[in-house]
């Protein structure tokens, strides 16, 4: 599968109803080093309910300067979460369909 | 497009830490320059390849994460203008075993002369280039 076809789709929940549309995928190099790079594991999908385009993350990380961009971007992207792949039923071109018992989680980057 | 059904903000939960490096692909992977093991400049992330799942195909439950197989970069410059993207045929696949780090840019672990994608530079050289006067050696 090829990133592109997923990112900017539309999410919905179990019911069908619109859930936000796919502004990013979150990956995890957490497998058993390898000969570089461990493998990147997909963790799941960032869902923002508003836009898809995302601008330097601010609203993912404790970015804060300048002042009014990043108030900006953080309340465009407001309500914005993270899906677990567990929690994912199908996934393309077409759009994301979650699980009926999915769990919203903060879309922030650890630091 | 229909209004987004609102999460309410007490639903939504600390999320679970992942042990290694967390990577956002739109924020660390994509557009990003790839530089090969010497510092050279090979292209650009235009595309993420995954393992899987077949698109738009239920997923069973407990299926395993898929992960990156590779980079793809390709022709992508008419797709981001007018949208869509190129057929998979057309990019330019570099594994993910080769790659060495991510940071500001993706860095390699192979010279960029053993990779496909830096084709139009060996072309250059060789076609264009090498026919100059004085175009096969450094200069003097």
């Amino acid at each position: 599968m090829i990133l592109n076809d997923i990112l900017g789709r539309d999410v919905m929940d179990s019911n069908g109803e619109r859930l936000g549309e796919v502004s990013d995928v979150r990956f995890a190099l957490d497998a058993a080093p390898a000969q570089l790079l461990s493998r990147a594991r997909m963790v799941g999908i960032v869902v923002s309910p508003r836009t898809a385009t995302s601008f330097l993350g601010y609203e993912r990380q404790d970015l804060s300067q300048p002042w009014p961009v990043a108030q900006l971007l953080r309340w465009r992207h407001r309500g914005s979460f993270l899906v677990l792949w567990e929690d994912i039923a199908v996934m393309g071109p077409d759009g994301v369909r979650l699980r009926s018992e999915f769990t919203a989680y903060e879309s922030t980057l650890p630091r | 497009m229909s209004k987004a059904k609102p999460i309410p903000a007490q639903d939504i939960k600390p999320a679970p830490r992942p042990a290694g490096l967390v990577l956002d692909a739109q924020l660390h992977l994509l557009d990003r320059q790839i530089l090969d093991v010497d510092g050279v400049p090979v292209t650009t992330v235009d595309d993420v390849e995954l393992s899987g799942p077949a698109p738009d195909e239920p997923i069973p439950e407990g299926a395993e994460a898929p992960h990156i197989t590779g980079l793809l970069t390709g022709p992508v410059l008419g797709t981001r203008i007018f949208g869509g993207r190129p057929p998979s045929s057309r990019f330019i696949r570099i594994p993910w075993d080769m790659v060495a780090g991510v940071d500001t840019v993706v860095s390699l672990g192979v010279r960029a002369n053993s990779l496909d994608a830096s084709w139009v530079e060996r072309w250059m050289r060789d076609q264009v280039i090498a026919k100059i006067p004085g175009g096969r050696h450094d200069p003097e």
